[in-house]
């Protein structure tokens, strides 16, 4: 039996067991290789997952919604290694009960994917230990050290062009499971802190504060990048905050529940190599 | 005749240390570069990077955050918070382009009046050398002569 097979057969007694409430999988999209995340209630409807190396969205933003685990009741959901940082992270900020979240967790290698063993967030710290120790994208430090390696000029100018590009659709921050404020900076207006048109400028600040607030608990899963109409590397300002997270406070984003938010934390003993 | 290029500096301090180093500098007649314009906060843990940002948004060429010397916060933690978000913050100010000689972080203790007349000294030095922050401003402009819609 393949891993389609075996995980509709897993949601359908999940949903029939009452387990579960909701499930949230991945359905046929609007091409052969999309995929579009749909929602089962009933155990009729399991035909319509799919399962497959298209998968590849990170479904956890499904899990926040005001209201949704206020039931108590629990929802399964199909999440990659990714998704299961996000989980933890959620938890550790208390967005939601790691006990009312059943994973369906599968691996994508080779263009297959892969059933990973598991039900609770908890179950995975031996994969995540092992993602932290296997250490970040070396595909994009490449490309972080190509910027780093250029002046603060250049690299300015290199921005500019990228930001340029934006047009505040805000469709980074919807996409992001990490972007659950009720009420994000850019939305305050009093004061205004973002302007809101999309000039270059104030497109900056977006970006900046966009990255700023994901430093270390981006975890990776490239939603941003994807979504962005334009094409700005996202991925690339958060691999630099994850990196910074990493390399100083030992701080690998979503590894388990418990830990503490990076930037909600501290140790005496922090490096300050750069304080006056 | 040209006119020396004098930096606007914005400095962000919290109130019971380097707002009180800055009030003994006055109060023992130490002079010190005029170019700084001080906004006053609770604590460093206070400050928002959002700040920083708004800073250069307006023009300033130059940013100095500063606080109480770790162990020494009013509110026991804030600047160790502090800290590590500068840590962060800098960082990503350097990758996208802001140059970190423009941001510039110290501790300043109550009693450190020569300290905050010294340093304020010496940063403004430091960036009237680098001179305008012209590919920051540039950006602002752009926005000015667009508004008038």
């Amino acid at each position: 039996m393949g891993i389609q097979e075996q995980y509709r057969t897993d949601a359908a007694n999940l949903l029939d067991s009452g387990a579960v409430k909701l499930v949230i999988g991945y359905g046929e999209g609007s091409t052969p290789e999309r995929r579009r995340p749909i929602f089962i209630r009933s155990a009729e409807e399991v035909g319509r997952l799919v399962l497959d190396a298209n998968c590849i969205a990170n479904l956890s933003a499904y899990l926040v919604p005001e209201g949704l685990l206020s039931d108590g009741k629990s929802v399964a959901v199909f999440l990659k290694p990714d998704g299961i940082r996000s989980v933890n992270i959620l938890a550790a900020e208390a967005q939601l009960n790691p006990e009312q979240v059943v994973i369906l967790g599968f691996n994508i290698d080779a263009g297959l994917a892969n059933p990973l063993p598991g039900r609770k967030a908890n179950e995975f710290a031996p994969l995540l230990a092992s993602l932290k120790s296997a250490g970040l994208s070396t595909d994009l430090q490449r490309e972080a050290d190509r910027l780093e390696q250029m002046t603060a000029v250049e690299r300015f100018e290199y921005w500019k062009e990228q930001f340029s590009k934006c047009i505040k659709c805000y469709a980074c921050r919807q996409v992001c499971p990490m972007c659950y404020c009720r009420r994000c900076i850019v939305d305050v207006n009093q004061p205004q802190w973002v302007n809101t048109s999309s000039h270059t400028l104030g497109n900056f600040e977006w970006n900046i504060i966009r990255a700023y607030h994901l430093a270390g608990r981006c975890v990776a899963c490239g939603g941003c990048d994807r979504a962005c109409p334009v094409n700005i590397p996202l991925r690339l300002l958060n691999h630099r905050m994850s990196k910074e997270a990493l390399d100083t406070f030992d701080h690998f984003a979503g590894e388990s529940a418990d830990q503490k938010p990076v930037l909600a934390t501290f140790r005496q003993d922090d490096p300050e190599t750069f304080i006056l | 005749m040209t006119e020396t290029f004098e930096p606007k500096i914005v400095a962000f301090v919290c109130t019971y240390c380097t707002y009180a180093g800055a009030d003994l500098a006055g109060t023992s007649r130490m002079k010190y570069a005029s170019n700084v314009r001080m906004v006053r906060l609770p604590c460093t843990g206070r400050i928002s990077p959002m700040f920083i940002l708004k800073a250069l948004q307006k023009g300033a060429d130059g940013v100095l955050v500063s606080g109480c010397h770790p162990g020494d916060c009013h509110f026991a933690q804030g600047n160790y918070h502090a800290r590590r978000r500068w840590t962060v913050f800098r960082s990503l100010l350097a990758f996208t382009g802001i140059p970190e000689e423009r941001i510039k972080f110290s501790w300043i203790s109550a009693a450190e009046g020569a300290k905050f007349a010294e340093l304020i000294n010496s940063i403004t030095d430091e960036i009237r050398a680098l001179g305008p922050f012209e590919q920051y401003q540039e950006l602002q402009k752009v926005i000015e002569t667009q508004s008038t819609y």
